[in-house]
């Protein structure tokens, strides 16, 4: 239980810190929070050189509302500063909700929506709830910068689709149509523990005030149960253009259970946890109704 | 006018009622005082083992075995001797090969593994070095030349013929067996009008106290000083002067600030001796410490088991007899794994009585971390398989399961049939007030609480001290010493009782003041050494209260006799008709005679007679039976407590949470209130913890896979339910100082049983497993449900 040697850098720029990956590549690891990198170096799975710091760069851990546009959150921005950010709850508390629903208060204040992405872990708590809600990921390169949807940054388990000579610098979080959005997460105890299954929803539903309540749009995000987080697309399927009904629900519950891919580990087999996911799904469904976005 | 005129004076008089009430009333006892080491505790202030440096201290570690079976081929150690900083490393040639082990029934290990290794981080060579970051450089260059062996992983089958075997000298791994039988329970059973039989299969938990085990030795001419985290000095003391052919004397054992214990503190380590043979070597001070994986290698935690549990009864509810057959899982070495297995069933007749007892149990040897001492030592799982069965009866003849715990309950000054002596039992009443606390009658009525939730009721009971020491000898249990300052001001009590955390060392401050007729607040403490205090043996057995209690009690007796003669002499006034409370002396028959206070008293006695200074010892008297492993589960008193817990069960998700937990202790005379509470408070919670939570897994060649706090769940204070401790008030227990009993182990007996039959109301499935974990209960739910259907 050691940490290995290494050179730390801290740029204060974008570029800078561009021109040190590019120059160290492989043997360079970004650090933030360091909550799920120095524990890995102590317990010798990685043993990068240099460590290169992102806390200096400009605007990174700014939380703001683009007008007409989005929530764009910095990748350094902590989960603390997510769960307490007037910005996020204004809009999307459940995003606020799942950040809060992570490991305990000392992590939270260190840890960060960039590292929770990059790490790319099965079980990490906030991809689940932002793919829902359509978010984006904006990825700087030497020269280039890139934006795309938050799913394909996930290519397997701890593995994300950056070069290495490439930074995740911002999540955007687009205005949409979802009326309503949750996630919802199974842990073995109510603080410290990992997602054993996390489900998250974002619903565009019509007419629910009125008591005929339609879905319009829907998009179900399964954590935990497969190499990455997850679309329920044929949960989905079932409940897009349907009423919002608890068989409806009940039967989008018994998709989700088939079409997760989950597997077993010391904390939960692969059948307890489809069981969950359809639970879940079935639960998180009928909370976001009639939560909103809380 | 004279001022006075008018004046109507009370009628009663309470000018002296602490003077007339002395005696009757207690003034240091029963009152919540602060913790004597609570705000060095809080603010950082306190030295544990840990922070302690030492001019030249050199940072050791152990290396520990790959492999759960392997004979050892070589060790070649030459390149790990070459890296800078690195100033020793000793393999078993470098230390004594005399076998070790706390419990002088099998001592089987040692110092560092001779020809082979039995478990994942068994010691097979220990490294001093400049720092600790080099001590992991050291242990990765030294090579060790296996011969892996096939191990016996599964205690269920270790006996079996053609298993591995862990020691050569214990054939089919058996490393103790009982064959216990009391009265004639054959002929019960035989003739029983309803008998049942449940199995239960426990799981291994470990405590995991929050400071790991750590301990520098300093061995400088001839003379060996260590600071350790040990629940027991004098143990410590006595196998580590046994280990290196050394004096008692020349060996001195300190513990400073105990971060917890849990039982786990109690016997030497790799930690003590190899420690001990690297500073001899290096003529430095050497530290180490486990690690949080190599604590729960090396910390001896709690034995798992299958429980077969059957009894005898009346159709009445007369539980007539009982028959258990145990097997449990010692791990690779014996620790205290003998009084473990004593224990497992000899404490099941205190609760309930009944005549006729059978009690068989195989006690296997596996080349998994061996299993000792944990809070309840033996006790909580097999009550935990014994009040299951309780409610499965309950229910076969219809009798309510509260109703058929009073009928069976146990009785004051009784003898149980394997020969334990009670004295005062409250026990009944225990279970009258948690009927009422709980609203029991109406809970249980089919149909009141709502579906998914349930209530359920466990009870038990522990000895207060064991009746024996761990080694046999004819020490008396306790001794303490006070010494008052030369002006009066303060005093100190000496012993070598260890405060882990429990509160011992300020119980045993207010019980000395009491006895002194002193004040709490002047006392001071230094405890856990034996160079500078006298004999106890320990925190175990939640014996310190009770025990070390009377030999504080009586060397704060002596004191005060001190004082009343000297004021006696001071006030021209017989000792006998002087009372000494609060720190102040005044006369009975003269009420006007200006009273003396303790300072000035004890400093008139310094000044004629020298130091002023009282001792106190405290011997067990010869309790129990005379059948083989009769010494274990005897003791001067015993305590009894009864829990329920309401639980609201998820059965789509297996979920379970205690909406509320209720504990009534027969508690006898508390010492400190507020510490009392927080001993059963956090015993339920370690109990519930266990129950629900806690469970450590092994991968298939036997090493530990969930060996930290993330993957071993220990619950947080978010997961405590909420949870009432009420007490059934009494002061007349007449083995204890001042009636007391004790409370830090017997109170998460009752834990893993009330959870289980609260379970079994809600949702109709028996947990015949341990942990209660969400998916267990999930899957119990599953299979009943796939019954169910099948009965259609």
């Amino acid at each position: 239980m050691y940490l290995p040697d290494f050179d730390y850098y801290a740029p204060e720029s974008v570029s800078e810190a561009l021109d040190l990956l590019t120059e160290h590549k492989e043997n360079a690891k970004v650090i933030c929070g360091g909550t799920d990198l120095l524990p890995k170096m102590k317990h010798e799975l990685l043993a990068p050189k240099v460590l290169i710091s992102i806390k200096k760069l400009p605007n990174i851990k700014k939380i703001e509302y683009v007008k007409g546009k989005g929530i764009s959150i910095g990748a350094a921005a902590t989960h603390n500063e997510i769960v307490f950010s007037e910005v996020v709850n204004s809009k999307y508390p459940s995003i606020c909700n799942a950040a809060a629903q992570m490991a305990a208060n000392q992590v939270r204040h260190v840890g960060t929506i960039g590292g929770n992405i990059v790490s790319a872990v099965p079980s990490a708590d906030l991809p689940p709830i932002l793919i829902a809600l359509g978010a984006t990921a904006k990825i700087a390169g030497p020269g280039k910068e890139r934006v795309i949807p938050l799913e394909d940054v996930f290519t397997g388990p701890q593995q994300n689709c950056l070069e290495a000579n490439e930074l995740l610098t911002e999540i955007f979080i687009p205005d949409g149509d979802m009326t309503c959005s949750t996630y919802h997460k199974f842990a073995l105890r109510r603080a410290g523990a990992l997602a054993v299954v996390g489900v998250a929803v974002a619903l565009q539903t019509k007419g629910c005030a009125d008591g005929a309540c339609s879905i319009e749009d829907a998009r179900i995000v399964y954590g935990a149960v497969a190499p990455t987080p997850m679309r329920g697309v044929k949960a989905e399927a079932v409940v897009k253009g349907k009423m919002a009904t608890d068989d409806v629900f009940e039967e989008a519950g018994k998709v989700a259970y088939s079409e997760c891919k989950p597997i077993s580990d010391f904390r939960a087999s692969e059948e307890y946890r489809r069981n969950l996911v359809g639970v879940y799904t079935k639960r998180c469904l009928k909370r976001a109704i009639e939560n909103g976005h809380k | 006018m004279n001022e006075e005129e008018g004046i109507v004076y009370s009628k009663e008089n309470h000018l002296y009622d602490h003077i007339r009430f002395a005696g009757q009333r207690p003034t240091q006892i029963g009152v919540s005082k602060p913790r004597i080491d609570g705000v060095p505790k809080v603010t950082g202030a306190g030295k544990y083992t840990g922070d302690l440096k030492f001019p030249n201290m050199l940072y050791g570690k152990l290396l520990g075995s790959p492999h759960a079976h392997a004979k050892i081929l070589s060790i070649d150690t030459s390149e790990a001797e070459k890296i800078p900083g690195v100033m020793k490393v000793i393999t078993a040639k470098d230390v004594p090969d005399l076998k070790y082990g706390i419990s002088p029934a099998r001592w089987d290990e040692n110092v560092l593994c001779i020809d082979k290794a039995r478990f994942v981080g068994d010691k097979v060579a220990a490294v001093a070095c400049v720092d600790e970051e080099t001590c992991y450089k050291a242990l990765k260059a030294i090579k060790v030349e296996y011969e892996v062996l096939p191990a016996a992983l599964d205690y269920h089958t270790a006996m079996e013929d053609g298993q591995p075997q862990v020691h050569d000298e214990y054939p089919n791994n058996i490393n103790t067996e009982i064959h216990h039988k009391f009265g004639d329970p054959d002929k019960a059973f035989a003739e029983a009008e309803y008998t049942r039989t449940d199995i239960c299969e426990g799981h291994r938990t470990y405590s995991s106290p929050i400071e790991p085990h750590s301990a520098i030795s300093i061995w400088k001419d001839g003379k060996l000083t260590v600071y350790c985290s040990s629940q027991s000095v004098h143990y410590f003391q006595y196998y580590i002067a046994r280990e290196f052919g050394l004096k008692m004397g020349d060996v001195h054992v300190i513990s400073p600030l105990v971060g917890g214990g849990f039982g786990q503190k109690l016997e030497p380590t790799g930690l003590e001796f190899c420690g001990a043979v690297l500073s001899k070597l290096t003529g430095r001070p050497v530290k180490m410490f486990y690690d949080r994986y190599e604590m729960f290698q090396h910390n001896r935690g709690r034995h798992q088991g299958h429980y077969e549990v059957s009894s005898a009864w009346k159709k009445d509810g007369t539980m007539q007899a009982v028959k258990v057959n145990f097997i449990t899982d010692g791990g690779a070495y014996t620790s205290l794994g003998i009084a473990t297995a004593y224990y497992a069933g000899g404490l099941l007749p205190l609760t309930y009585v009944f005549d006729h007892f059978q009690f068989d149990l195989l006690r296997m040897y596996t080349n998994l971390p061996a299993c000792g001492a944990q809070r309840g030592h033996g006790a909580p799982q097999p009550k935990y398989a014994f009040e299951s069965h309780l409610d499965n009866v309950a229910m076969d003849l219809g009798i309510d399961p509260l109703e058929l715990r009073k009928k069976n309950v146990r009785k004051p000054y009784t003898t149980t049939c394997n020969g334990l002596q009670i004295q005062t039992c409250r026990l009944g009443e225990a279970f009258e007030k948690l009927g009422e606390m709980t609203d029991w009658d109406k809970k249980r009525k089919p149909g009141h609480l709502p579906k998914g939730r349930g209530i359920g009721i466990g009870s038990g009971s522990f000895v207060t001290g064991a009746g024996y020491p761990i080694y046999r000898n004819d020490w008396p249990s306790s001794s303490a010493m006070i010494r008052v300052n030369e002006d009066g001001t303060a005093a100190t009590l000496y012993t070598q009782a260890v405060d882990i955390g429990q509160g011992a060392y300020t119980v045993l401050c207010q019980e000395a003041a009491e006895a002194m007729g002193y004040c709490y607040e002047n006392m001071k403490i230094v405890a856990g050494d034996t160079e500078v205090a006298p004999l106890d043996f320990g925190a175990y057995a939640s014996r310190l209260t009770a025990t070390c209690g009377w030999a504080c009690k009586r060397a704060g007796e002596e004191i005060k006799a001190k004082i009343l003669e000297t004021a006696g002499f001071m006030l021209h006034l017989p000792p006998e008709d002087l009372i000494c409370v609060d720190g102040v002396i005044s006369s009975v028959s003269r009420p006007k005679v200006k009273p003396l206070t303790f300072s000035e008293v004890a400093k008139k006695y310094f000044i004629i007679k020298g130091p002023l200074v009282g001792t106190g010892v405290y011997t067990v008297p010869r309790l129990g039976g005379y059948h083989k492993g009769a010494p274990v589960a005897t003791s001067i008193c015993y305590s009894f407590c009864t829990q329920a817990a309401e639980v609201e069960v998820d059965e789509e998700t297996g979920e379970v949470a205690v909406l509320q937990a209720w504990d009534v202790h027969d508690a006898g005379t508390v010492i400190n209130p507020a510490l009392m509470q927080g001993q059963v408070h956090g015993a339920f919670a370690m109990g519930f913890s266990e129950t629900v939570s806690e469970q450590v897994l092994f991968d298939d060649k036997g090493k530990i896979i969930n060996g930290d706090f993330g993957g071993y769940r220990v619950i947080t204070a978010l997961d405590v339910p909420s949870f009432t401790n009420a007490l059934i008030p009494s002061s007349d227990e007449p083995s204890t100082p001042w009636g007391l009993k004790e409370i830090g182990e017997g109170s998460n007996n009752p834990t893993m049983g009330a959870v289980r039959n609260a379970i079994f109301q809600a949702t109709g499935v028996s947990c015949e497993k341990l942990p209660m974990s969400y998916e267990n209960i999930w899957r119990a739910i599953q299979k009943k449900k796939a019954a169910d259907a099948a009965k259609k």
